[in-house]
């Protein structure tokens, strides 16, 4: 078949990578759109690409990227609207402006006409994919990690009950006090207030281009098949829906072996093990001071430190920590040597942790992240920092703590052995749907009737109010007439009286 | 492992039974517990079998389960129907409670099936005495179900269940309502829960005697680490459910041997015609007779071969195209190229094999969810339904006619077909996968959802709801308060300054 793929660059495209791929060795015909300008996005790939023309350079990517990344070190913006609204303002609006670029783009509007796909495979975070979806006409499957706002409830109508189902970027579990239930009440009302102005430049590319006034809700709700980045073994247990999909853990693999230099490394760091630190593929700097912190609390361990860095070396660095410019991160976590991971908690270190059984110590730093780090501490196999707050005795102790106290490891252990338990590997699991949606052009019957319905239809406020409307009326028929019998038997005579009165007149 | 099950009586233990022959392929060792008095259990070389004594003989339980079916055919579907269908269910529920008590109360079998330390128990929870013998010996539980009385699977595993979408059991709605539709299927389910209530009530009791804690039926049913539920949302309308539950719809599809020579023999004489199978499933074996004399002649009049499963009296008028048999290959007949179509009952076995091996359907319903069954295969274009109380034999003749001759029928159910079968791993191996991961890891707490620690208001925010109401509420009260004040201040102020004037002055 014919698949047409319209990706989000940065972290979130390493996993579509690997399912794209797959999709292309099995003789599939894949079309990638990406912008010309992309950080991981259009290397080394063996399946038609179309690069799409954008107005901003890499370096303005990269700007407004570490604008938003810089500011996480400095103040913590917790929650979604100052995420949004701040620092990731300018990202967000670089993102959106790709799509107007996209549809600007005559020829390439008119390739991808006259390509006839079967499918669209795509990441909704810019919601460019699901306007070509929607303008194409064509089924569509959405890759995510998570989606933003309230647009899971309205776009697949999954219930998200707000008393036990903590929403997104809210740090909550899934047992909240009641102070924590007000507040993820409260966020849930914030985003249905607010995600309708964040998401503004989108929906109005998205109405230019269907030339008719469309919402997010619109955009989400032709959606056949939703699969996510994410696996009950770290998610809370939640409702969902038959079109979900779960396929967390799409990059837990056996481990290559490891290349003679990290193969040095690591035998030559003895009992004592490594302990593997990466902020992930995005973050390439830390402020200075906080480097130097995070130098100074590596160097009070035992174990040997791989530290993928590619800033500027700090001066206290000690022996046992090693810099690197890049790790093979899933095969290092794959050594039995390792002891600990140091991770900024993005969902691809957090499974490739869980995968490998290695517990962890946390830095989250934006988005994700802090869901993913309560989460994993919670399940008591890994330790939270507070990149702001955190000194270096804070990760040392956190260090020591996760490495020498069994329980972590255990909890780690249990969370890998029910994470690797499963009837069908994640990566044949969404080969398979997307390829469902392409043999049978979508899948209209795991469409729920809920989306056919107001939301008081939804809720069924017209029938409660219809019945109670009845009960009241029948109330007030059984109340009067009582009354009137009452009046009858026992003021009788005063009634006969004035009737009687009123004929004399 | 150790795989203790307790299967229901009936029908349902037939595709439990395939989940039970897999295990015992894959090495595990089950011991099926089921009362001494049974009609379709019986000693197989797959598994143990395990009876108890009970306080009835076959023939009360022969009676008291199956002798209510006679009337369906006789009785019009109204108010009487439901009436009749609730006092058979109580009718049979009472002997449920019985043969449970006597299970749990009979010391000797319940230590030694304690010291055989199990790992899961694989169990129907249709009545769900096996979930508390679960809870009792302390070993986790798989669930593996149609559907329960009041759909309990969804409140006991917390699923978000609303009303205006998915039509309840028993009330023909479909996943699209008009206002009233809706209303009905808000209504409609109350007695039920009132039936339920009672049913399950005295089951409660005994658990919470037998626990020395208060537990619900609710609480009971919880006790499932995971739902293996036999449904399939090519047949089943989309709708929430929760990550412990396994859809497993068309289980019983994959079990197909090739034809016996006598079935064999019946199908090759069908000719170009090809066959029709007909059967009401193994819970009906009689039809009154004025019925089965028109079904029969209706039979008559179409050229197809007829295998017909019954095991009552032979109709007098029966034709020479029919053929009836006590026992018949459903699944495989069906899988033949030469089935034409399908007359069933539509309980859910019947219409999964249909639906499998792409064969239209003529539906008969008779009671239970088999009125659901087929309305939903009738609004997807792939079977007629008849009324059995009212149907003449031209009914049942153009029913016949039209599912075979109207290409539309065929092309529908080839559709649903191809949907079914497009699944990612197969029914059996899924359901074998979760009973043996309950096993390996003691249970799925991490499947479990926070909800079933809080109370409905908390689970519904009404005590969020209320306080951010009271705090909105008072802040406007103030304001206004604060605003009349104000006002008064302003303008009423001479007024004000006279009356404490007066007062000082006292």
């Amino acid at each position: 078949g014919r698949l047409l793929v319209v990706p989000m660059d940065g972290s979130h495209w390493f996993t579509m990578q690997m399912i794209v791929e797959k999709l292309s060795h099995r003789g599939h015909e894949v079309v990638v759109v990406i912008p010309e300008v992309s950080w991981h996005m259009g290397k080394s790939l063996n399946f038609t690409v179309k690069l799409l023309l954008v107005l901003n350079t890499l370096e303005d990517l990269n700007y407004h990227f570490k604008f938003f990344a810089h500011n996480q070190w400095k103040t913590q913006e917790v929650g979604m609207f100052s995420l949004l609204k701040h620092s990731g303002k300018g990202f967000f609006e670089l993102l959106f402006s790709h799509c107007r670029s996209l549809f600007k783009d005559k020829k390439l509007v008119e390739y991808l006409k006259q390509s006839s796909f079967d499918a669209v495979f795509l990441d909704p975070f810019d919601v460019c994919g699901l306007i070509l979806a929607k303008y194409f006409s064509l089924p569509s499957v959405v890759f995510s990690g998570g989606i933003f706002c309230h647009y899971l409830d309205e776009g697949a109508q999954c219930p998200s009950p707000p008393s036990y189902v903590p929403r997104i970027l809210s740090k909550f579990t899934d047992t909240m006090t009641f102070k924590e239930r007000v507040w993820n009440h409260l966020s849930y009302m914030k985003e249905r207030a607010f995600c309708p102005y964040f998401f503004k430049t989108a929906v109005e590319i998205a109405s230019e281009v269907l030339q008719t006034p469309v919402t997010m809700r619109d955009l989400f709700s032709p959606v056949s098949i939703w699969m996510f980045r994410t696996d009950f073994v770290l998610e809370f247990p939640r409702p969902m829906m038959p079109n979900m999909v779960y396929i967390g853990g799409i990059n837990c693999h056996q481990g290559k072996p490891l290349s003679k230099e990290f193969e040095a490394y690591v035998n030559a760091s003895g009992e004592h093990g490594i302990v593997v630190f990466s902020l992930g593929s995005m973050v390439s700097e830390i402020p200075e001071k906080k480097a130097m912190e995070i130098a100074e609390a590596l160097g009070r361990i035992p174990q040997t430190l791989l530290w993928r860095y590619t800033g500027t070396r700090p001066s206290n660095l000690a022996k046992n920590t090693i810099l690197v410019k890049w790790l093979p991160q899933n095969d290092l976590l794959g050594h039995p040597k390792a002891r600990a991971f140091i991770t900024h908690s993005g969902s691809h270190g957090i499974y490739e942790g869980i995968c490998n059984g290695v517990p962890m110590v946390m830095m989250p730093l934006f988005g994700d992240q802090m869901d993913n780090a309560k989460r994993m501490e919670t399940r008591g196999a890994g330790v939270t920092l507070n990149v702001l707050e955190m000194t270096a005795d804070d990760l040392e102790n956190a260090l020591k703590t996760v490495i020498n106290n069994k329980s972590y490891k255990e909890n780690i252990m249990r969370l890998s052995s029910l994470h690797k338990d499963r009837p069908i590997e994640p990566l044949d699991l969404a080969v398979f749907w997307v390829e469902y949606v392409m043999r049978h052009k979508g899948a209209p019957h795991l469409r729920p009737a809920a989306h056919d319905l107001t939301w008081y239809q939804y809720h069924s406020l017209d029938v409660i109010g219809f019945l109670l409307a009845i009960v009241l009326t029948v109330v007030f028929i059984v109340y009067k007439s009582c009354a009137y019998g009452c009046r009858k038997c026992f003021g009788g005579k005063g009634r006969v009286k004035k009737s009687h009165k009123s004929k004399t007149h | 492992g150790k795989v203790l099950v307790f299967p229901m009586e009936g029908s349902h233990w037939l595709s439990i039974r395939d989940v039970v022959r897999e295990l015992h392929a894959r090495g595990h060792q089950a011991v099926v517990l089921a009362p001494e008095v049974t009609v379709h259990i019986k000693e197989e070389d797959f598994f143990t079998l395990q009876t108890y004594p009970v306080p009835y003989t076959k023939e009360e339980y022969r009676h008291h389960l199956l002798g209510h079916l006679q009337n369906f055919f006789e009785t019009e579907f109204s108010l009487k129907l439901v009436l009749q269908t609730m006092a058979a269910v109580n009718n049979v529920s009472t002997f449920y409670v019985r043969s449970c008590r006597g299970l749990l109360h009979n010391t000797a079998l319940i230590q030694s099936l304690n010291s055989s330390s199990f790992d899961v128990v694989l169990t129907d929870p249709f009545f769900p005495c096996g979930a508390v013998l679960a809870m009792y010996l302390r070993v986790p539980a798989v669930f593996f179900l149609q559907s329960m009385l009041c759909e309990l699977e969804f409140e006991a595993t917390n699923s978000p269940n609303p009303s205006s979408y998915i039509p309840r059991l028993l009330t023909l709605n479909s996943d699209h309502m008009s206002f009233l539709d809706r209303v009905k299927n808000m209504l409609y389910p109350v007695p039920w829960m009132y039936l339920c209530h009672v049913n399950y009530g005295s089951l409660a009791r005994l658990a919470s005697d037998l626990l020395q804690r208060e537990v619900s039926v609710v609480e009971i049913l919880r006790h499932a680490s995971v739902w293996l539920l036999r449904k399939d949302f090519v047949f089943h309308y989309p709708r929430p459910f929760m990550p412990n539950m396994v859809f497993i719809g068309g289980i019983n599809c994959a079990n197909r041997k090739p034809l016996s020579q006598e079935f064999e023999a019946y199908v090759n004489a069908s000719g170009e015609h090809g066959i029709v199978v007909f059967s009401l499933g193994s819970m009906v074996s009689e039809i009154p007779e004025k019925k089965a004399m028109e079904i029969a002649e209706a039979l008559g009049r179409i050229p197809q071969t007829l295998l017909w499963r019954y095991t009552g009296t032979r109709p007098s008028n029966l034709a020479k195209n029919t053929i009836l048999v006590k026992w018949l290959p459903q699944n495989d007949l069906l899988g033949h190229p030469k089935a034409r179509a399908f007359i069933t009952h539509s309980g859910s076995h019947g219409i999964y094999e249909g639906i499998c091996n792409g064969v239209p359907m003529v539906m008969m319903p008779l009671f239970g969810d088999q009125m659901d069954n087929a309305k939903r295969m009738e609004t997807r274009g792939a079977g007629v339904t008849l009324n059995v109380l009212e149907m003449t034999a031209d009914d049942l003749e153009n029913a016949l006619k039209t599912v075979i001759n109207n290409k539309s029928y065929k092309e529908n159910i080839m559709r649903l077909s191809s949907l079914h079968k497009d699944r990612p791993i197969e029914p059996l191996d899924l359901a074998v996968f979760w009973v043996e991961y309950v096993m390996r890891h003691k249970g799925a707490p991490h499947l479990r959802p926070a909800a079933h620690d809080l109370t409905w208001y908390q689970y519904h925010s009404l005590d969020v709801i209320g306080f951010l109401l009271a705090i909105v509420l008072t802040v406007v009260f103030i304001v206004y308060k604060s605003c009349a004040y104000g006002c008064r201040k302003c303008f009423g102020g001479k007024g004000r300054v006279k009356k404490s004037h007066k007062s000082k002055t006292h």
